[in-house]
């Protein structure tokens, strides 16, 4: 798939069907420095698209990590805030009230706990400037040490097989992500990866 | 250059199609095909066709697609079915192996008719008046119209095609394909029933999976008169099934089909997919449900307890199954857990499962629930078989650490930086 380039992943909607955006693992310390968002297509119900810093584009992700804090806001429209932390970094992740189930999932759990957030990543701008990546909760569940571990590892091979497609060959949004982050090296990433590896004890 | 020979046989063309031969001016026919060939440089072959067309229509008569070659050449050529191409006029001796009720008051008769070549379908208009065909007999059929419907040849018996019977009964047997090498059109394969579905529409009697050898194939069974289910793990000969194609991915229709049951076995080929990943959705639908109680029918019951063939089922049937979305970071698979995988993934066994649902306030939902926060979010390793995009698991199992694998990322990360 790394190989495939924007058809494949795009999914298959040129031919009329339907193909559900796959969940990208990806560790937070890689997420944070997303600053590229796209759409693809002119559809309503076209995706939206973050482009990650190693080349690919990204619907959906699923992590797994800690969480540290959660955080009920709003009168009116409540929406629930967390903050899920994994061993690189941080995801600010939230569920308001077109997510009820996953509002309520998020209001039920009590931190700290590991969790596993499936959702979906948008990227804001603050006043002064700033890039904040959210994650929107599609479902966030409680899981065991165990998945966290597992998702470590493989969050870390899906980094890897990122950045070596990256180098490797020219898939069209490896091409955009090389122009859109010039200043970010790729070597940053594997470092991440290597210490975020480091952390689980066998 | 003299057109008067082309526009001879044009006119023949449409007095052929029980056209007054008065009513045809041939002076005109030669004048349009000059206009045409000469001053706007079209193919003299192309001008003819294009004249005759535009005369069919002016006389009201059916044409051929505009897909086709030189239409009308080979109308009085006998073609068998395996060479129609849509454009073609053809005249041929077949039989009529399947009837299908008409869509459309506006056609008399559908079906399928087929000789010793191959197989083809057929729709008679209404405004042909023609001689009604009856299924089983052999009829000479002359100057009808191979066109094109939804990429499928289709032959068109209009206003001036004749029928007649043929007398004597001749044998014909299709010839009998893989799975693999069907195409949309007509196909008479040998395979075995895999899998029965929830029919998903009140006219549907059956629908499921059959395969052989070579692959599988998604097949529908439309109810009408005299068309009976197929046995789920037995094999048939079927003859003449419709092959449509819906997004790229075809399918069997058998109501036009004979499907013989046959003793014996096949062994259907692969589709063994081992998925690895995340359950990222659990599909409404999941968790304990309610079957039809009625011999056959199997179909999840709703709420109130009501089958959409049999209507208010209460002495309903427990059961327990996951539909729901499993992700590996690359692709997601649509998968469907039957009770035995549930029961060793979940660990809630269907009685307890029944228990949970009577002892609590929220009845059947609490086992939904309980269900969906022990799967959603966890590895799993899932088998089974992969068809029509959807993985139906045959076992599913966690995850575990594998020591080794930690070990080579760890080199991998830090052995290029």
């Amino acid at each position: 798939m790394s190989g495939g380039g924007a058809g494949q992943q795009g999914g298959r909607r040129d031919s009329g069907s339907f193909e559900r955006e796959p969940a990208r693992r990806i560790f937070a310390s890689e997420l944070r420095e997303c600053r590229y968002q796209f759409r693809e297509g002119d559809d309503e119900k076209s995706p939206t698209f973050v482009l990650l810093p190693t080349g690919e584009r990204c619907n959906r992700v699923f992590v797994v990590g800690t969480l540290t804090e959660k955080q009920r806001q709003g009168d009116q429209n409540i929406f629930y805030r967390g903050r899920v932390v994994d061993p690189t970094g941080t995801f600010f992740v939230m569920a308001g009230s077109y997510q009820p189930e996953a509002m309520q999932q998020l209001a039920r759990i009590e931190t700290p706990a590991f969790v596993a957030v499936i959702g979906k990543p948008s990227l804001y701008q603050t006043p002064d400037g700033a890039y904040l990546v959210s994650v929107r909760v599609e479902s966030i569940t409680i899981v065991d040490k165990e998945t966290r571990e597992l998702w470590i590892l493989d969050a870390a091979k899906a980094t890897l097989d990122r950045l070596d497609a990256a180098a490797g060959g020219a898939s069209p949004d490896a091409v955009k992500a090389k122009e859109q982050y010039a200043t970010l090296d790729p070597a940053v990433f594997r470092k991440m990866t290597y210490d975020a590896l480091a952390q689980v004890k066998i | 250059m003299d057109f008067s020979e082309t526009a001879e046989r044009i006119s023949r063309k449409m007095v052929q199609k029980g056209q007054d031969a008065s009513a045809i001016d041939r002076k005109k026919i030669e004048t349009k095909l000059k206009r045409l060939v000469e001053e706007f440089g079209v193919q003299p072959s192309e001008a003819e066709r294009s004249v005759t067309n535009e005369l069919a229509k002016e006389l009201n008569i059916p044409v051929a697609g505009t897909g086709g070659s030189a239409g009308g050449t080979g109308a009085r050529e006998e073609k068998p079915v395996a060479a129609m191409a849509p454009g073609d006029w053809v005249t041929f001796e077949g039989k009529v192996v399947s009837l299908l009720s008409p869509p459309s008051p506006a056609i008399a008769q559908s079906g399928i008719i087929a000789d010793t070549t191959g197989a083809i379908r057929f729709v008679v208009w209404a405004k042909a008046n023609a001689p009604k065909m009856s299924e089983g007999g052999w009829y000479r059929i002359e100057s009808a119209v191979v066109d094109e419907f939804k990429g499928i040849p289709n032959l068109k018996v209009h206003s001036g095609t004749t029928i007649k019977p043929v007398l004597e009964d001749r044998a014909l047997s299709p010839a009998v394909i893989r799975v693999s090498d069907l195409k949309p059109g007509i196909g008479s394969v040998r395979a075995k029933v895999l899998q029965e579905w929830e029919p998903s529409h009140d006219r549907m009697l059956q629908s499921g999976v059959l395969g052989d050898e070579s692959g599988t194939i998604k097949f529908v069974i439309w109810k009408e008169a005299g068309k009976e289910k197929l046995e789920v793990g037995s094999v048939y000969t079927i003859w003449y099934a419709s092959v449509d194609e819906f997004n790229g991915r075809l399918s069997l229709n058998l109501s036009t089909a004979t499907a013989m049951k046959e003793d014996g076995d096949i062994a259907v080929s692969g589709g063994d997919v081992e998925a690895r990943g995340v359950f990222v959705h659990i599909a409404p639908g999941s968790g304990l449900i309610k079957r039809c109680p009625v011999e056959g029918c199997n179909r999840a019951l709703s709420r109130q307890n009501y089958c959409p063939v049999h209507e208010i089922q209460p002495k309903f049937v427990y059961d327990l199954r996951i539909k729901g979305w499993l992700d590996d970071g690359k692709r997601t698979y649509n998968t469907l857990l039957q009770r035995d995988a549930v029961e060793a993934l979940t660990g809630i066994t269907l009685d307890a499962a029944i228990q949970i649902a009577e002892n609590n306030p929220l009845g059947m939902d609490e086992v939904f629930l309980q269900m969906r926060d022990k799967v959603l979010g966890r590895y799993v390793l899932c088998r089974g078989r992969e068809i029509d995009n959807r993985l139906l698991a045959r076992s599913c199992e966690w995850m575990k650490m594998e020591n080794g694998e930690h070990a080579a990322l760890l080199n991998r990360a830090g052995g290029a930086a």
